[in-house]
């Protein structure tokens, strides 16, 4: 049986019409499948040029090969657009992916028989899209605009069917503003840097998943004893039943570090957003579709202003990091906008609230006044963050600056983000970890050589501080790249320590590619439960297309090259693949000043180091090294040469 | 739901949604991945997110040994004896 046929739904939304149509088992095989294709279709569909909040921008919406299919860690949806972010002063936008979990939108899709959903055009007035099997329909959706996406999704589920799934904007995406997300079954946050912009700029309020159709494997018997072989090894994990108990809410002994903004003492920051405030808000934790281990979270605040208030997804870490950052010492406050972020307006936590610190303090500091904020008085106080919030939001006064993220905010006021104190911003976008914390890994770099700077599904072991070389070194092998590659990853360095982080990270990202066409998640790659060879057997068992490990990382790499080209053809070359000046910087702590150091913190990292571990990634990618970009080689090596000309 | 000496138990609290159990069984059943297809019927209250599986007529506990039970993380499914 050959499970390599795909089908793209293609929804106009300015005419209307929807159709149906096949991509060939030769392309499928060539770039996976799922968002491998996405990348195809972005490539040979997507102008260069366009406006992201133009009719003409694409969203290609591609469900895990693998969702569906029982194996425990494939939830996983990965959508593929041009980003609104403002990624550099003369006003490029990168075209990335953005990928999340879910229980049902993935799953809906699949049963609908939809591998790739392809919306373009701009409706004449709100609607939304209703996927059902084999057919997609634009429905009114007026009478939703302007509501809170928990709302939203909600209604469209009882009218639905209990699997029904849902991808939903707030009213953040519908003033278009930069910072909107879309939240998926109410659980799951996805497009960070402004997909729910775009779908705002396309007046789409939410896409509605539901089928009834099978999803098969090509060989069942075989495909079901490697799922069942990898169910006993979650099983096995010494770290499930805290994990099950907890979530994402666990993980904190290693956050207190790993996250720390150095604003206040250690101590006072666990008594405030510690273990003890995680266990007194979980109410539940709930599982993406089929998994084992449950991550999402539903919450609920008890006592304080608040007191009552229930929300859905994931508000440990960010909040925590904010509310240092904010000075906010009720932690119940913090939650509260991560509950308004998810809940209703279907904005970025992370974004708005580091920007809101930057401008408030900023003002305090005189660097801003009342001419910049058109009036408004920027005090330190939850008053006023709660204002700000809303402001952007809906675009308001000062708001409206906001709204346009870290690059407008230098446009308007002449604050320059490289200044702000926490994370670091490449492209336009404020990274979720800071490296003086966290140190150097892997994932951190991904940040500022990805096209679009958020992590996007690479987690590897590495990710967790200080382990020893042989569990890297396990791992890597068993991604199925060359030998002489393995050698050159683990050859130790002056300037990148034990392990070579510039060339281990050309590997991770196609890894990444691989795990976001099949549907993997992060938090399996991260804690090296689903190995890169399980994911070859997994995926030749589930399409009939037999590839070894060595030979998904090589189709990996392809798809890479692909979303790099289509990134270049914007304009962006090795100029923006900067590692933010932030890390560079020491962070001054009641503890301590803590330096970017290598991942088993023998050197602090200097520019020239930096430097010499980006001239090994492009190396090792075989790109030109100066410029940052594939070479005609590379792409000819990786069959590419169609996209040649059109660069 | 039963076989001669077998029946499944549903501790519904214990339930997250996962619909591990409904794709075990038209795996089980018919070879393929459906919910649909499964003796299970996974109701779901969207508002608070509480769901529970509710099995269905025509479940004959896979003549023995049940997928779903063998399949749910969450203990939601047992077997017992019928006494």
């Amino acid at each position: 049986m050959d499970e390599t046929v795909e089908s793209v739904f293609t929804v106009d939304l300015s005419t209307g019409d929807f159709k149906k149509q096949e991509v060939d088992s030769k392309t499928v095989r060539k770039f996976l499948g799922g968002s491998g294709v996405g990348w195809k279709i972005a490539a040979d569909l997507l102008e260069p040029g366009i406006d992201p909040l133009s009719p003409e921008n694409l969203i290609i919406i591609n469900p895990g090969i693998l969702v569906g299919t029982l194996t425990p860690g494939t939830p996983k949806t990965t959508v593929i657009t041009k980003f609104p972010t403002i990624a550099t002063e003369d006003n490029k936008h990168f075209i990335g992916s953005c990928t999340s979990g879910g229980r049902y939108f993935g799953l809906g899709l699949k049963m609908a028989g939809c591998h790739h959903l392809v919306v373009t055009g701009k409706a004449d007035s709100p609607v939304y899209l209703r996927v059902t099997d084999g057919n997609v329909e634009v429905v009114d959706a007026s009478e939703l605009w302007g509501r809170g996406i928990e709302e939203v999704t909600n209604y469209l589920v009882n009218r639905e069917g209990s699997l029904a799934g849902v991808m939903a904007i707030g009213k953040a995406g519908e003033k278009l503003v930069h910072l909107a997300l879309t939240i998926v079954d109410k659980t799951n946050s996805l497009g960070r840097g402004g997909l729910g912009a775009v779908m705002g700029s396309k007046n789409l309020k939410a896409i509605v998943a539901k089928g009834t159709g099978d999803i098969k494997v090509a060989k069942p018997k075989e495909f079901i004893d490697i799922s069942n072989e990898l169910r006993a090894r979650v099983l096995e994990w010494p770290r499930r039943e805290h994990w099950i108990k907890l979530g994402l809410a666990a993980g904190w002994s290693d956050f207190k570090f790993t996250q720390y903004p150095g604003k206040w003492p250690r101590d006072k920051w666990d008594e405030l957003y510690g273990e003890k405030t995680r266990m007194e808000t979980v109410e539940e934790v709930i599982p993406c579709t089929s998994c084992m281990l449950s991550c999402r979270l539903k919450w609920k605040l008890k006592g304080g202003e608040f007191d009552g208030e229930i929300g859905f997804g994931s508000p440990f870490s960010k909040s925590a990091t904010s509310g240092m950052l904010l000075d906010i010492e009720d932690y119940r406050k913090m939650i509260h906008l991560v509950a308004l972020g998810n809940r209703d307006v279907g904005i970025d936590f992370y974004s708005i609230t580091r920007l809101i610190d930057f401008v408030t303090t900023m003002y305090q500091r005189g660097e801003l006044t009342k001419e910049d904020t058109g009036g408004m008085e920027l005090k330190r106080d939850y008053e006023t963050y709660l204002d700000l919030f809303n402001k952007t939001v809906n675009r308001e006064g000062f708001g409206d600056v906001l709204a346009d993220g870290w690059m407008g905010l230098r446009q308007k006021s002449g604050l320059n983000p490289q200044d702000y104190w926490y994370s670091g911003i490449c492209k336009g976008v404020d990274f979720i970890y800071d490296a003086r914390a966290s140190n150097f890994h892997p994932l951190m770099m991904t940040f500022f050589t990805r096209p679009r700077p958020h992590h996007g599904g690479s987690h590897t072991r590495t990710n967790s501080p200080e382990k020893p070389l042989e569990v890297h070194r396990n791992q890597v092998e068993r991604w199925g790249i060359p030998k002489d590659a393995v050698e050159r990853i683990f050859t130790p360095t002056t300037y990148s320590g034990k392990f070579n982080v510039g060339r281990y990270t050309k590997y991770m990202e196609d890894m990444m590619r691989v795990n976001n066409a099949l549907g993997i998640c992060v938090i399996f790659t991260y804690q090296a439960l689903l190995f890169g060879d399980d994911a070859a057997r997994l995926y030749s068992a589930a399409t009939g297309n037999n590839m070894t490990a060595g030979e998904l990382a090589k189709a990996g790499e392809r798809i890479h090259n692909l979303s790099k080209l289509v990134n270049v053809r914007e304009g962006f070359t090795r100029k923006e693949d900067k590692v933010p000046e932030l890390w560079l910087r020491p962070m001054e702590t009641p503890e301590g000043k803590l330096e970017t150091m290598d991942y088993y913190k023998t050197k602090v990292m200097a520019r020239e180091d930096f430097e010499r571990i980006l001239d090994d990634y492009y190396e090792e990618r075989g790109w030109d090294i100066e410029k940052g970009i594939p070479t005609r080689e590379t792409l000819q090596m990786l069959g590419l040469e169609e996209y040649l000309n059109r660069l | 739901m039963e076989n001669a000496q077998l029946k499944l138990r549903i501790n519904a609290s214990k339930c997250r949604g996962c619909r591990s159990c409904q794709l075990a069984c038209s795996f089980v059943k018919h070879g393929l991945f459906n919910p649909f297809k499964s003796y299970i019927i996974v109701e779901r209250d969207v508002e608070t997110e509480h769901t529970h599986p509710v099995i269905s007529e025509g479940c004959d506990l896979c003549g023995g040994k049940p997928f779903c039970a063998e399949i749910c993380p969450y203990g939601t499914i047992e077997v017992e004896m019928v006494t």
